[in-house]
């Protein structure tokens, strides 16, 4: 290899690796003990441990969280999804401006603009601590992700496919559900996995609209600093396991990523 | 979509409380004259403009440099690529606490990589009022800093070849193809990054949530975190609507300016 060519190996490597760091180190924290979390300077090399693993799973609350999230995610990703793809065709084909412009208000919006309103709403229909009231908040983003990403992989279709359809008789409805939605099969999947990491690691709904029962991880999580103790090693555990699988999942559709982010920036 | 923020307009003119028996009282236009001499409504927004500037200040070049490293060809670049939307992608609630954590004073990581470069009594982050900001900045732009460079490196992919080539042959340095060509050329993507960093830059609070709570004092109380707290923490709710309000309304503006900007750069 020529030096330039190292050189750019090595400057690559650091310079990821730095933004890698704290991922790395919180995975290899949940693998310590308390002693050796606690020991200054840190111990690189270590008997690992999966005492705070253990602890995690002994807390009977935690699988239940996991459901939580889980139902609450799906849920969200699930009716974004229906919802979003008529939507994001008629965007797609017949260049609804105005809801182009909607959908920009909403990305600009703070979540408690409707925080505050869906609060009040779900209060006096006693949904406050429901997972309706989690799906239906958390919809407030996921809707408008599906729309963005899939007007995309919509305009990707060619319309003859769809002029051949319509001549053979077919209707809006039949298309979109016959020729679009097979068309755009790995669009679905990568905008459902997108729509499902936001739901999962939204904080602040969840912080205001979920209850000891439906509470979801990622304010969860906070239970694991307490006032006047830290269980350090249980909390790195609890993190690794809530992060793990979105990290996961965003490796799956990682070129999309950049697409949903511009896409939806670039068409208001 | 449209009725929440409807309702939202509607709790704004009203004096609302959800304790107690009192219905809500249409007050005009009062909450938003009462913000103009709440000293911590000022005192936030300021503080988020702050946070903002700084962000977009470390974001903006930092993103572009890793783009520019990034967009050469070297061998396990794309396994490089991929990795880096990691940060992005993490539960920022549990990234919060993983880097208060790190930023310890006595027992974190940070201080002991400090240490390793010869800088023996770091800040102390979090508790001190004039650095709490700017590292909840540094933590915000570890994971926000990755967008900032895939949206580069897109706009680098798309760049037309010509311009380099002349560049080249006209005997341009590698630092003039970057100042008068690449940056010319990539300044809408670049304001596209900073539009999307702006937009969630003013509305930052989950990290500063589970980081500080506001603290130390108000120190790191952005308008958002003041927000959250003065609606659905002190129960005032026709305020927070109005606070919610003029926050959208920061958003929309610099978004729009920065569109507008876009617009007449490309």
């Amino acid at each position: 290899m020529k030096p330039r060519t190292i050189l750019l190996v090595v400057a690559g490597w650091i310079t990821v690796g730095a933004f890698l760091g704290p991922l790395a180190w919180m995975v290899l924290g949940s693998f310590k003990t308390t002693v050796d979390f606690l020991a200054f300077p840190p111990v690189w090399v270590f008997r690992p441990t999966l005492t705070n693993y253990a602890q995690v799973f002994a807390d009977n609350n935690f699988p239940r969280y996991v459901l939580n999230s889980t139902i609450v995610a799906v849920g969200a990703t699930i009716i974004g999804l229906v919802l979003g793809l008529p939507a994001a065709y008629a965007l797609a084909r017949y260049k609804r401006t105005a809801i182009g412009v909607l959908l920009l208000a909403a990305r600009m919006a703070p979540g408690i603009a409707f925080l505050i309103p869906l609060f009040v709403m779900f209060l006096s229909l006693h949904l406050v601590g429901s997972f309706t009231s989690l799906i239906v908040s958390h919809l407030i983003f996921t809707l408008p992700l599906s729309v963005w990403m899939l007007v995309g992989f919509i305009e990707a279709v060619p319309r003859e496919v769809e002029q051949a359809a319509q001549i053979d008789g077919c209707s809006v409805l039949g298309v979109l559900l016959r020729i679009i939605t097979p068309l755009t099969v790995q669009g679905l999947a990568a905008t459902a996995i997108l729509a499902f990491i936001a739901s999962w690691n939204n904080f602040l709904f969840a912080l205001v609209l979920s209850n000891d029962t439906t509470k979801t991880l990622p304010v969860a999580v906070l239970g694991y600093i307490g006032y006047n103790s830290i269980q350090w090693g249980t909390l790195m555990a609890a993190a690794t396991l809530i992060t793990l699988p979105v990290l996961a999942l965003a490796l799956c559709v990682q070129r999309y990523i950049v697409r949903g982010l511009v896409a939806g920036a670039v068409n208001g | 979509m449209g009725f929440p923020l409807l309702y939202l307009c509607s709790m704004s003119l009203h004096r609302w409380s959800l304790i107690g028996f009192a219905p809500p009282r249409f007050i005009g236009f009062d909450n938003f004259a009462a913000l103009a001499s709440d000293d911590r409504f000022t005192a936030s927004l300021w503080r988020t403009l702050y946070f903002t500037a700084l962000g977009l200040a470390s974001n903006i070049p930092l993103g572009l440099a890793i783009a520019l490293l990034l967009d050469q060809r070297f061998p396990t670049r794309n396994l490089l690529r991929a990795l880096m939307i990691l940060p992005m992608v993490a539960t920022p609630a549990a990234m919060g606490l993983v880097w208060t954590v790190m930023l310890d004073p006595s027992l974190g990581i940070i201080r002991y990589l400090l240490r390793l470069v010869a800088i023996a009594h770091p800040p102390l982050w979090l508790s001190d009022p004039a650095w709490v900001v700017p590292t909840l900045v540094g933590v915000d732009a570890w994971m926000w800093t990755p967008m900032v460079t895939l949206i580069c490196m897109a706009g680098l992919a798309a760049l037309p070849p010509e311009p380099f080539e002349a560049a080249r042959v006209d005997g341009a340095g590698p630092w003039q193809r970057f100042r008068f060509i690449t940056l010319p050329l990539l300044a809408p993507t670049l304001l596209v990054a900073a539009m999307l960093r702006v937009m969630d830059l003013l509305k930052v609070i989950d990290i500063v949530y589970v980081m500080t709570g506001g603290g130390p004092g108000h120190a790191s109380e952005t308008i958002n975190l003041y927000n959250y707290l003065v609606a659905l923490s002190y129960d005032k709710i026709g305020y927070g609507a109005a606070v919610a309000l003029v926050l959208f309304a920061l958003v929309l503006i610099c978004t729009v300016v920065l569109i507008r900007f876009r617009r007449a750069v490309a």
